[in-house]
């Protein structure tokens, strides 16, 4: 088992707990033992960025500071724009002795430990689909998902821009179509899988968000897809709950479900509907996962 | 060596093809240096934009497998001995003139919109503006822009919304708002937040992937975003919306979602969403607002905030701190650095993975 420090960020906590709780079932089936961090706050999601950068370096480094407190050698994330904030502040910090004084000084100044032992923050894709966690999910996913065609879909965050995340090729990843055929399902292929979903401008320009949402949607859909599942939970939130919105802009009904990565695993690991929770999601789940009932 | 491309061709009419074109080069050869030899020997009909064939004119920008390049900057030795065969298509987000060449009017009308020149606004200056290269150092990047239109050609949000000014304008803006010498910043901020300016921004990342000169343009497209704030220029919903992720931070510590629609977009929009937002409250996904919920030790969040506060680094000083160890990291210096010449790194030309041994699936 590998102890890790898990961030869960603010929607695994409020508004997609059902990522949560599969998250926490799956991980000691995949070699995780998940430290939870509690005196933690939201990451910035990059608008604190945007709105007070020092603030946001601040933020992310008392977030960093608690996991290696934990003693743990990685922060765990979950959603794509936590990782791909903290590993920039972490960056930021690890390669400029300066800079980490003056903000190790602010975090003593007000209660927060020294950010001192360097730690990994890694999402939970990359430690599932390489090294100890990738050969745990081969066992783990036993049930199988015979019969589903899965239309990954990435986000960007945990993409681009390469040199801050760096896991894999951003124009060829292949982590998520490995873990679709390691759980049984097929991999559905389409080009708008590497794209934005939209969702950081789904309230301030809403249209030109839906105009980038429709093109995962609409084409996975063409492409014969099951399911969507994505690694992060924002891509998660613009594609199942804002997915009713492209109904009144096309005309077309898609009821495309989308799946959180650690529910598909969960799916094919067999995890009981109490922690998936399924009831959750705007667009029903169930109807398609039927069809692994039937051929079960 | 032997190297293949697909070149997609197209003509006035709007008809394309995908057309296969094998020859012998030398093996230091670039793409650029590719097309030239099919159109010296095999098609003169063949149309592509070069000059200088050395990264500093912009003129070569085009597609490879997908993915914007500058032609003379990729090198075809690793492509070749793979025996893959990359497609090269003309730029997206520009109207195609014929074959690899783009209408690049809809680019410069975008760039001459930010005023990409020095503005003094004041009183001629008596003597030399003097600047400390530290200041100098804060637009270093997006100096560096030589106009290709890379960062355009995939843009995420200019696909949905054309008119959007895009990274490239953006990231000039940049150059000219960081600049101490120039006296329009303010003035500039206000023409940025327009409704297809700065908060427009996708945050999709491709420009900063692409950039072929490492400009970083979402980088200068925060950085515009925070100088904005700081400068009380917030009347843009993605301002708004910016800004109640601080307060949610400092106070809850996550942020409260619920409030978010409202605080972003005003009660009255608030009302017109309620339907969908009812949609959403059944499903869990709105949290109740009562009792909130905080995160343990939300205090030293709220301390931090008032701490920094006072250390003179708002606006884009604070996203300029940071580069330095960013730039360290991405070009392989100190501890943890990522190999500059590894994966991942430019140019970045296809090379075939070896295949997979069959996995075993679920039993």
């Amino acid at each position: 088992m590998k102890t890790v420090a898990y961030y869960k960020g603010c929607l695994a906590s409020l508004s997609a707990k059902e990522l949560d709780t599969s998250t926490q079932a799956l991980a000691p089936k995949v070699g995780l033992d998940l430290v939870e961090l509690e005196s933690v706050t939201c990451c910035g999601a990059g608008d604190i960025h945007e709105a007070e950068p020092d603030y946001y370096l601040h933020l992310n480094a008392r977030i960093l500071a608690w996991a290696s407190d934990t003693g743990a050698d990685t922060l765990l994330t979950v959603c794509n724009v936590c990782t791909l904030n903290l590993r920039q502040a972490n960056w930021q910090l690890l390669n400029d002795a300066e800079l980490r004084d003056r903000v190790n000084r602010n975090l003593e100044a007000v209660g927060v430990p020294p950010y001192e032992r360097d730690v990994d923050v890694r999402h939970l894709l990359w430690e599932v689909s390489e090294g100890d966690g990738w050969e745990r999910l081969k066992v783990a996913a036993h049930k199988g998902l015979k019969g589903l065609r899965v239309a990954p879909f990435y986000g960007c965050q945990i993409l681009r821009p390469s040199k801050v995340l760096g896991f894999e090729d951003p124009d060829r990843p292949s982590s998520l179509e490995r873990i679709i055929q390691a759980c049984g399902g097929e991999a559905v292929d389409y080009p708008a899988k590497l794209k934005c979903c939209g969702f950081p401008i789904i309230q301030a320009r809403e249209e030109t968000a839906l105009g980038e949402l429709v093109q995962p949607i609409e084409q996975a859909k063409d492409a014969g897809a099951d399911v969507m599942v994505t690694p992060c939970p924002l891509c998660h939130l613009s594609l199942d709950a804002w997915q009713s919105k492209l109904k009144a802009a096309t005309g077309r009904d898609y009821g495309l479900p989308v799946l959180h990565l650690s529910q598909l695993i969960g799916v094919a690991a067999g995890l009981p509907d109490s922690e998936l929770q399924f009831r959750r999601h705007v667009v029903p789940v169930e109807p398609a996962l039927e069809k692994l009932r039937f051929e079960a | 060596m032997k190297v293949a491309l697909k070149i997609w061709r197209s003509g006035a009419g709007g008809d394309r093809a995908l057309r296969e074109y094998e020859l012998d080069a030398p093996e230091w050869v670039t793409l650029l240096d590719v097309l030239d030899l099919v159109k010296d020997k095999v098609d003169g009909s063949l149309a592509y934009r070069k000059s200088c064939r050395m990264m500093i004119c912009g003129s070569c920008g085009m597609r490879m497998d997908g993915a914007a390049v500058l032609a003379c900057k990729t090198r075809m030795y690793d492509i070749a001995m793979s025996g893959h065969v990359p497609v090269i298509s003309p730029m997206g987000n520009l109207p195609v003139v014929k074959d690899l060449v783009v209408d690049m009017q809809p680019f410069w009308a975008k760039f001459r919109a930010v005023d990409p020149y020095l503005r003094d606004e004041g009183p001629a200056p008596e003597q030399e503006h003097r600047i400390s290269q530290e200041r100098m150092n804060a637009i270093h990047k997006e100096s560096l822009c030589i106009n290709c239109g890379c960062c355009v050609s995939e843009c995420n949000a200019m696909e949905s919304s054309p008119e959007f000014l895009g990274p490239q304008a953006l990231a000039k803006a940049m150059r000219f708002v960081g600049d101490p010498r120039d006296g329009a910043q303010h003035a500039r901020l206000e023409a940025l937040n327009g409704e297809h300016g700065v908060w427009e921004c996708t945050r999709c990342y491709f420009c900063t992937e692409r950039c072929p000169k490492g400009v970083d343009p979402r980088d200068a497209i925060a950085k515009l975003g925070a100088e904005s704030i700081a400068q009380g220029i917030d009347r843009d919903l993605g301002a708004k919306h910016a800004k109640w992720f601080v307060t949610s931070a400092r106070t809850t510590g996550w942020l409260r979602e619920t409030e978010l629609v409202p605080k972003t977009q005003g009660v009255v929009e608030s009302i017109r969403q309620a339907r969908f937002a009812l949609e959403l409250r059944k499903h869990g996904k709105v949290p109740p607002p009562f009792p909130p919920h905080v995160a343990k030790d939300v205090r030293q969040s709220e301390l931090l905030h008032e701490l920094v506060s006072l250390q003179g680094r708002a606006g884009y000083a604070g996203i300029v701190q940071g580069e330095r160890g960013l730039e360290r990291h991405a070009l392989g210096v100190g501890e943890g650095a990522r190999d500059p010449y590894g994966p991942g790194s430019f140019p970045r030309p296809f090379v075939a993975p070896d295949p997979e041994p069959e996995e075993g699936a679920a039993a």
